[in-house]
């Protein structure tokens, strides 16, 4: 395998930019505020379940509205699991996983086989029959009035209790799945999903199993956007239905799009925007939530590509040197 | 269950489902003639509510005005969305999700809007005919309820009649489905969604003036029917007229009869299992040819 | 009309000032106290009249000389009716701008996410809402200003007993708010000796609920309970030809929700506590200074959001300038004569509102008329 001079480059930049990431990133709490470090824990939960949703969205093409749901079983599972059953807390973390796993392979099967709007609204309908069964399973969820108590994570005697804490628990889950996710893009699985998304026909003649990897991976997403419900639920250590309705299912499909579902990392710009914008805005009065969708609207028409794909746009033309690039520019 | 009991849920779910389907008929509209899912169907009749509000009891001119200029308004905001956000997407060479959530984004701005400039409350418009009921087997039904289904029908006319006759109805349809070949025939093809879109608005601006009598104005209220229009128009195919009603209308009917025979509490997931289960049992919709299209 | 007020909400703030004070306004070091409601999304409807109702306490407490001299400072801010960011807003009220206590928030759901922090602290939170699950018992420094929903149900089935005799009830309820409120008309049925004929329910938001209502009508109830956040319930349960007298919940006793009865706003019954066209003689003061400031009645929220300020005023001058979070909240156990109800913070429940603190008002042709009956 040859590598041009302009990929090491790229490469080694690459490598470069993400240490320096990585040190900002374990530095940054010292110098926040408390406020800002709990924006940051949300954004590093939401970061995980968006991931999934945009995975699906950028390689599989599918448009999953259904996230909430599985969001909200991983939330109800580690609150019931500690709370009614007192089990451990990785039980219960596993357990949501599972369920909502075993929940997406099932309805995965038949809705899967629907493509464009029509699964879009499948998902919208699998998220609210969700939404209507969290309320009514009230011996399970507590309804409207929800749990709390929820007890926080801890390690080793160290509990994960403060924003400044969780924080160094959340963000190094979120890195290791958008590690896995990355990983996965360029595996054997990840060629066959890109031939999948591109050339159906081609990728079926090929005898890529086109409906059981899009099972798979609807599994994938459901467990992750499981495991985030469950250590949102550890966090504020209180749950109830509101937080499981179809604005959050909206909200993760922001996150895929205005953080570009072509590319994994960007999905923490989409969720930082989704987190920390209306807590900001909001500091402006009564008119926050119109500022709000104007920057929405104006995010959205101005990076086609999400901030991941504005960063990698500007990243190619800023790596190919002095030549001009062949796909940057209108 | 009585005779009452039954005729009246089936009433409930007929005056729910072309509320359902007059915003999926909008849906539908915006779908055919720019293959765009506009999520701010619901908030077009909420714009068109508010107007018809605000002249009709706010400064008390007549009703009919109030209708008009709300119908109107709703096409004005439709041609705007088209300027401010749909084109400037369309030119940055934005996705079919760019389109969504640019519309969605344009929803959250004008529920916004609506709760800071017109407030909380839920406010009432007049119905044609007032609060006059119909009996029917002693179950009772609005006058305007019919008056609502009655005008929707004759608008899924018109809009079959204005597609297959008129010269603008055929070009806006060839610009969406042939946008190349119809640049070719002189058909300017950017205007033509610009027109999708206002006549998106007006259909919305319509259901808001018809819907409103029935559910009352309030700031939220976009986004829900909206929901329900998206099912409404993707069970009759996506780019049926007729077939967003008749969604609608099934969803309406299914919805009220899942009350009276099984829960009320677990009326949506009856009715959603149900549109799942006819998507995919039926995947072109239940009248749309070229549903699939959209994917 | 700003100005207009201060002389009479001067005298109505009397009860915590100082008389060096009061000539030249309060000075000194400000308490500040965080205020997290629902501004905008879902429960706007909650969040406006509580922040009227605090703002208007805000300026009665600071024009009267404060606490002890120094002035009150509410910093405001809006959840959007979102348990998250109701989270992320107490995290930065506590610990960011330090405030002494924390009003709200207006919703059940942002209430356990903010207590479940407040409590680790113990610093005094006064909600808006009645008592969440059962762990909320377990906070020590968590005191609603609204009863208990059980308390609630137990007010509508005194006066439907009682006064209207009735045997056989329906109920029609929303999800969120009436499901709740259902729940405990159901533990309390029994004692009463009433029967629930039909139970029937909406999604928050519906467009049209006929359908439920045609079966509680199919039921033939004597009394039809209406718990729910929206108008089209009630139209709906007339527009069925439900005949029978409504009775409701305090949810939806906002002049908001009755413009939107139109016409229908005739014989529904409300427990609740404040009835501004016609006050009891403690609420007078209060009603007045809010109809001089805002030019509109008050109603039960604004009254809450009054008394929430007011308590922490009181507890504050109580603890004195050197106490903690966990002194005022101490300082708040006991009980207190509000405006809109006598709260007792020492009692079990975290809010000790008794029955006897209800009053009745029926819609007559779109107007609260407060009606002559009470529990005692």
């Amino acid at each position: 395998m040859t590598v041009s001079p302009d990929t090491q480059r790229a490469r080694a930049w690459t490598w470069a930019i993400t240490a320096a990431g990585l040190v900002v990133w374990a530095a940054l709490p010292w110098f926040l505020s408390r406020g800002t470090i709990d924006i940051l824990v949300f954004a590093g939960l939401y970061t995980i379940a968006g991931l999934g949703v945009s995975f699906l969205l950028g390689q599989c093409g599918i448009v999953s509205l259904a996230q909430s749901g599985f969001y909200g079983i991983g939330a109800y599972a580690a609150a019931y699991g500690t709370t009614a059953l007192g089990l451990p807390i990785p039980v219960g973390i596993i357990a949501g996983m599972v369920v909502s796993g075993a929940i997406a392979a099932a309805v995965g099967i038949p809705v899967l086989r629907l493509s464009g709007h029509f699964l879009a609204l499948a998902t919208l309908a699998l998220a609210i029959i969700a939404h209507v069964l969290f309320l009514e399973l009230e011996w399970l969820t507590g309804g409207t009035l929800g749990i709390g108590g929820i007890p926080r994570i801890a390690l080793f005697g160290f509990t994960f209790s403060t924003p400044f804490r969780f924080y160094y628990l959340v963000w190094p889950c979120a890195f290791a799945l958008i590690l896995f996710y990355t990983l996965l893009l360029n595996s054997r699985t990840g060629i066959a999903l890109r031939a999948m998304r591109d050339a159906p026909a081609a990728a079926a003649v090929a005898g890529i199993p086109i409906t059981s990897l899009k099972v798979r991976i609807f599994v994938l997403s459901a467990a992750v956007g499981s495991l985030a419900g469950s250590l949102f639920a550890h966090y504020v250590s209180f749950i109830s239905v509101d937080s499981f309705a179809i604005d959050r299912a909206i909200s993760f499909l922001l996150i895929a799009v205005l953080g570009g579902v072509r590319s994994i990392p960007g999905t923490i710009a989409g969720a930082l925007f989704v987190t920390a914008a209306p807590n900001y805005l909001s500091r402006l009065g009564d008119i926050h939530p119109i500022l709000f969708a104007v920057a929405l609207i104006v995010a959205v028409i101005f990076l086609p590509g999400g901030f991941g794909g504005f960063v990698s746009s500007t990243w190619r033309r800023l790596t190919a040197g002095p030549r001009p690039s062949a796909t940057g520019g209108p | 269950m009585t005779l009452t009991l039954l005729v009246q849920s089936v009433l409930a779910g007929l005056t729910n489902g072309f509320v359902y389907g007059l915003i999926g008929l909008g849906i539908a509209v915006v779908f055919r003639g720019a293959r765009i899912i506009n999520a701010m169907q619901g908030d077009l009749a909420l714009i068109g509510s508010v107007v018809a509000y605000l002249i009709a009891v706010s400064l008390g001119l007549p009703m009919i005005l109030g209708f008009l200029l709300g119908v109107v308004a709703g096409g004005v905001t439709g041609f705007l969305v088209d300027r401010l956000m749909i084109r400037p997407t369309a030119k940055r060479r934005g996705t079919e999700d760019s389109f969504l959530l640019v519309t969605l984004g344009g929803a959250f701005a004008v529920s916004a809007t609506v709760l800071l400039y017109f407030g909380r409350d839920s406010y009432v418009l007049p119905g044609i005919g007032g609060n006059a009921m119909v009996d029917v087997f002693d179950a009772a039904m609005r006058v305007h309820a019919i008056w609502l289904i009655v005008i929707s029908t004759g608008v899924v006319l018109a809009l079959r009649w204005f597609y297959a006759k008129t010269a603008i109805g055929q070009a806006m349809l060839a610009a969406s489905i042939d946008p190349e070949g119809a640049l070719t025939l002189g058909i300017n093809v950017g205007w033509m969604r610009t027109m999708t879109l206002a006549l998106g608005g007006l259909v919305g601006g319509l259901a808001g003036v018809l819907v409103a009598p029935l559910i009352n104005i309030q700031y939220e209220m976009g986004l829900l029917l909206t929901l329900k229009g998206f099912a409404a128009a993707i069970l009759g195919g996506l780019t049926s007229p007729f077939g967003a009603i008749f969604g609608g209308v099934i969803l309406g009917l299914v919805e009220a009869l899942a009350v009276v025979t099984i829960s009320s509490g677990y009326k949506d997931v009856v009715a959603m299992t149900l549109l799942i289960a006819i998507m995919i049992a039926m995947p072109q919709g239940l009248f749309g040819r070229r549903g699939r299209l959209g994917g | 009309m700003l100005r207009a007020g201060l002389g009479t909400l001067a005298l109505a703030g009397a009860t915590i000032m100082s008389p060096m004070a009061q000539a030249q306004g309060a000075t000194g070091e400000p308490l500040k106290i965080g205020a997290i409601i629902s501004l905008t999304g879902p429960g706007a409807g909650l969040g406006n009249p509580q922040r009227q109702g605090m703002l208007l306490a805000e300026k009665t407490i600071n024009a009267a000389g404060g606490v002890n001299g120094r002035p009150i400072r509410i910093l405001i801010e809006d959840d959007g009716s979102k348990p998250d960011i109701a989270k992320s807003k107490a995290e930065r009220l506590m610990y960011d701008e330090k405030v002494s206590a924390i009003i709200g928030p207006s919703l059940t759901a942002s209430t356990g996410a903010v207590a479940a922090i407040t409590n680790a602290e113990g610093l005094p939170t006064l909600c808006f809402t009645g008592l969440g699950p059962r762990i909320e018992l377990t906070y020590k420094s968590l005191f609603h200003l609204l009863p208990a929903q059980d308390l609630n149900a137990k007010a509508m089935l005194e006066y439907s007993t009682k006064e209207l005799k009735a045997k056989k009830i329906g109920i029609l309820h929303d999800t969120g708010y009436g499901q709740v409120v259902t729940n405990q008309l159901n533990v309390h049925r029994q004692a009463y000796g009433v029967e629930f004929v039909a139970i029937e329910k909406f999604e928050v938001g519906a467009s049209d609920v006929s359908a439920q209502a045609a079966k509680v009508r199919a039921a033939s109830p004597d009394v039809v309970f209406v718990i729910a956040t929206s108008a089209v319930p009630f139209r709906n349960a007339r527009q069925v030809k439900i005949e029978q007298p409504i009775v409701s919940a305090i949810g939806s006793s906002t002049y908001d929700y009755v413009r939107g009865f139109g016409e229908y706003a005739d014989n529904i019954i409300y427990p609740e506590f404040v009835v501004g066209e016609q006050p009891k003689d403690n609420q007078k003061a209060f009603v007045e200074a809010f109809q001089k400031e805002y030019g509109s009645l008050p109603k039960n929220f604004e009254a809450a959001a009054w008394d929430s300020v007011h308590i922490i005023a009181k507890a504050a001058a109580k603890a004195g300038p050197k106490a903690g979070s966990k002194d005022l909240a101490a300082a708040m156990r006991g009980s207190y004569p509000g405006v809109m109800a006598t709260y007792d913070f020492a009692k079990d429940d975290m809010t000790g509102i008794e029955l006897s603190s209800y009053v009745f008002s029926k819609l007559v042709k779109g107007k609260f008329e407060r009606l002559s009956f009470t529990t005692k």
